[in-house]
């Protein structure tokens, strides 16, 4: 096993990339050393990360840092913008289906903080507009929308609303009341179908009653018209299947990437890699044709150093299976700096990440889609399929990354640690990472290090699972 | 068997036609006994109601799903054991079809449930009657607004969802020696989540400072007795039935004084009042009633619950509102700014603390606000 691979820092990249172009780097047309991004977009945050030192890596954060951009041109270009908000995964599918629609989500600004090392005063403005600090750090969407420095006013926002976020749907509804229109469609909290109820199977080996996707299958119909009114064509179950294959297509990609990369022995593809790569299946980062050729970049990449038995984190990392996104990009390093490596992921989409149903009419296969959300059913769900991916990749501790003042979390983090507790035994703990985490640098080091150290103790040599890991019994509550 | 309500838009009617006796969680003496818990990022009134839930498990509690905290608050008191928990689905849509037949739909599977408890199948005539005896007591609570001090509003208005109904269970209203002195006071509104027997003393207290609760729109007040709107609405099938015209009251209603609060009672209870021929059948007019006037933060667009507030705030002449509400309610908490913006009124946000009487911050920051308004 080589683990001579290495993460580069900013000024590191600087010298490869100089290195790359001498030997004839080709570039998609939004290529570029990354450097200029904190030059010209300000995103200081660059200057602190770690990243792999792939071409494919570098194309993969190019496409991430530019997303902006592309939409302005995008809409120069007479494409019609959507904003599609909180569903994390369906409405882009059914805009993409229509040729001249871009779909993103204004929830992504939330990151923009932590690149811009709140340099851009997002947090700042919107606790002026009535949204302070106790709420998520999405609330930095808000003055985007008034500022346009950011993202382009969509020509359409589209929520999902019911069974969601207190704080994303309250954010969106001060949105709204700031007067930018919102078409509001109803997710309901998934159940499990009653006895004698006609019971439907979900993507993600999951179950609802009929009822409920009839009712999320009329919701997606009043978005379906209203993507056609905007994109002044009809969208049809044609456009639909078209766009459910493409979806699909971006979907297998990551599923072989997550594949390769999480049952590894050691990571051929860094943690914070892994995390933007599998971002780009929401709204496939504006660009669908494009994502699928940076995904494609980076699988061929992995696919390579599996097969030199190359490495960027060694077999010794603990395995860790990580839940929720992370508000600042640098844990994700950090995690790697201490020790451990990702061998699992929940980033609260995991229904984007799931095929969708190409036997079923288009809407019904994406009402199950959108009723597979993880975050819109019972928490127990949620674990359960934590425990099973823990169990298939030898997860060795497990950490849910609180998101500051997101209501979902206060409570979901308990229930899901009880359930490890309950059914896998494994080392747990739950962390909280704002924005900018370097003042808390230290408490979350602390924090890790400590889980790492509870965790390697416990080790078997590989292909050994402790006895819980291969049970197949489990008490999982019925809920 | 007593079935405990997180919302007060879980129609208690349908509790008690299937024979168990509906009660308003928020009613219960020993729903958060001491001091409330605070911990990082939860509600304190969902964490008390799991805790609520995880005590009593001789009792039933509905949660639901208007806010992610009691949605998975739910969740929790599952895990705990909690065998007679139920979950409650609330569109926060309005406007389309879809959202009410999701309400229906959530009435039958919550009347299935409660059959599982020991209740038993409703006939029509007692889903009738139950709506009957409380559409009384609703009328007569709605005509005690403008007579009664807003501690005693809020006394009886528990008492009502506490179950207690009816002429004879009803406190009679009486004139409170406080209304003497309504003239020299401050008129506020009070808006927001659960206000609790715990935090009545702040309407005292208010009182004492020279300021009065005009309109009481917290959770289980005024909010919950209806009607949804005095505007027409825009569209979709809660249009009709809660149109002026259905309801009987003029869209001025509001604005011109007692005889318009009499009147809109009058009107929402007459829409709970035994079927019309357009509804069919009496669950379906409770279902369609309830749906209809709904009128809370968590609805989108929540554009209802301003509908509602404005013709309220202006007859009354509201001069400040008291933004009520418990440590990590989101969803009130990011209203305080709107309400500012919409009413052009000043706001006063105050959070349910973690001991049950005043803090002496917060009846400074309510004399304060008080002083500012004279």
């Amino acid at each position: 096993m080589n683990t001579a691979l290495r993460q580069l820092s900013l000024d590191q990249w600087d010298a490869r990339y100089a290195q790359l172009r001498r030997d004839g780097l080709s570039e998609p047309s939004y290529g570029g050393p990354l450097r200029r991004h904190v030059v010209r977009e300000k995103d200081l945050r660059l200057q602190q990360l770690l990243f792999d030192n792939s071409p494919a890596a570098l194309r993969l954060w190019n496409f991430l840092l530019t997303e902006n951009g592309r939409l302005h041109q995008a809409r120069a270009a007479g494409h019609k913008i959507v904003g599609t908000m909180k569903d994390l995964g369906t409405v882009p599918v059914m805009a993409y289906a229509l040729p001249n629609l871009r779909a993103f989500y204004p929830d992504g600004a939330w990151w923009t903080p932590c690149l811009m090392e709140c340099s851009d005063k997002l947090l700042h403005e919107a606790e002026k507009m009535g949204i302070d600090a106790s709420f998520c750090p999405v609330r930095a969407m808000l003055p985007a929308f008034e500022n346009g420095r950011h993202f382009p006013k969509p020509d359409l926002l589209i929520c999902s609303t019911g069974a969601v976020c207190d704080d994303f749907s309250a954010i969106a509804q001060r949105l709204e009341h700031l007067g930018h229109s919102i078409l509001w469609w109803e997710i309901p909290r998934r159940r499990p179908p009653a006895a004698g109820e006609t019971a439907c199977v979900l993507p993600g080996d999951l179950t609802a009653p009929q009822s409920q996707v009839d009712a999320v299958r009329a919701e997606l119909q009043r978005v379906a018209c209203a993507l056609g009114e905007l994109a002044g064509e009809k969208l049809t179950d044609d456009h639909l299947a078209a766009g459910i294959g493409a979806a699909n297509q971006v979907r297998g990609l990551l599923n072989s990437l997550r594949q390769s990369v999480y049952s590894a022995p050691a990571a051929p593809l860094p943690a914070l890699e892994m995390l933007i790569a599998e971002m780009l299946a929401i709204h496939y980062c504006s660009d669908r044709a494009e994502t699928v050729a940076v995904l494609e970049g980076l699988l061929a990449e992995v696919q390579s150093r599996l097969s030199r038995n190359e490495f960027i984190i060694s077999a010794d990392a603990v395995r860790i299976f990580w839940v929720n996104p992370v508000a600042d990009l640098r844990a994700m390093n950090l995690l790697e700096e201490l020790g451990g490596r990702i061998c699992g992921s929940d980033y609260m989409f995991t229904h984007a990440l799931d095929l969708i149903p190409e036997n079923l009419p288009p809407l019904e296969a994406l009402a199950r889609t959108a009723l597979a959300d993880l975050m819109v059913g019972p928490t127990s769900d949620r674990a359960a399929r934590i425990v099973r991916e823990c169990r298939a990749h030898r997860a060795e501790a497990v950490v849910i990354s609180r998101i500051p003042g997101a209501s979902h979390c206060a409570r979901e983090g308990k229930i899901i640690l009880e359930i490890l507790r309950r059914e896998i035994g494994l080392p747990a703990i739950e962390l909280e990472v704002p924005p900018v985490s370097d003042p808390m640098r230290p408490a979350l080091t602390s924090r890790l290090q400590a889980l790492l150290e509870t965790a390697r103790p416990a080790r078997r040599p590989i292909g050994v699972s402790p006895r819980k890991l291969v049970s197949s019994h489990s008490t999982m509550p019925k809920i | 068997m007593d079935v405990f309500l997180t919302s007060p838009w879980i129609p208690a009617e349908w509790i008690s036609a299937h024979g168990l006796q509906p009660r308003a969680i928020s009613s219960a003496q020993n729903f958060q006994p001491g001091r409330w818990p605070l911990a990082a990022g939860e509600c304190a009134f969902a964490g008390a109601a799991v805790r609520f839930a995880e005590a009593r498990p001789d009792c039933a509690v509905i949660f639901s799903t208007s806010c992610d905290q009691l949605r998975r608050g739910f969740d929790s008191a599952l895990l705990a054991g909690q065998s007679h928990a139920f979950l409650f689905n609330l569109p926060a849509t309005w406007q389309t079809e879809a959202a009410s037949r999701m309400f229906r739909a959530e009435l039958v599977r919550l009347g299935d449930f409660v059959l599982t408890i020991g209740g038993h199948r409703p006939s029509g005539d007692e889903l009738l009657q139950e709506m009957e005896r409380r559409r009384e007591t609703r009328l007569r609570l709605l005509e005690s607004v403008s007579a009664t001090s807003a501690r005693e509003f809020a006394e009886a208005a528990a008492q009502f969802h506490w179950g207690s109904h009816g002429r004879d269970t009803l406190p009679p209203v009486r004139l409170s020696h406080a209304r003497q002195a309504e003239d020299e006071s401050i008129p506020l509104a009070l808006i927001g989540g659960p206000f609790l027997s715990q935090h009545w003393k702040w309407l005292d207290e208010l009182e004492a400072v020279g300021g009065r609760i005009a309109l009481n729109a917290t959770e289980w007040g005024e909010r919950s007795l209806g009607p949804a709107s005095d505007e027409p609405m825009q569209g979709g099938p809660g249009a009709r039935a809660s149109s002026p015209a259905a309801f009987g009251v003029s869209p001025k209603a509001f604005e011109t004084g007692k005889p318009s609060i009499k009147a809109a009672a009058s009107a929402f209870s007459d829409s709970l009042a035994p079927p019309s021929g357009e509804r069919g059948t009496p669950l379906a007019d409770l279902a369609g009633t309830y749906c209809e006037n709904i009128v809370d933060v968590f609805q989108r667009p929540n554009t209802r619950l301003y509908a509602w507030l404005k013709p309220r705030l202006a007859s009354r002449q509201v001069r400040g509102i008291i933004l009520w509400h418990f440590t990590g309610c989101d969803l009130w908490r990011a209203e305080a700014q709107t309400l500012r913006d919409r009413f052009d009124l000043p706001v006063l946000l105050l959070e349910a603390g973690a001991e049950p009487g005043v803090a002496p911050r917060d009846l400074n920051r309510l004399q304060a606000f008080v002083e500012m308004l004279k």
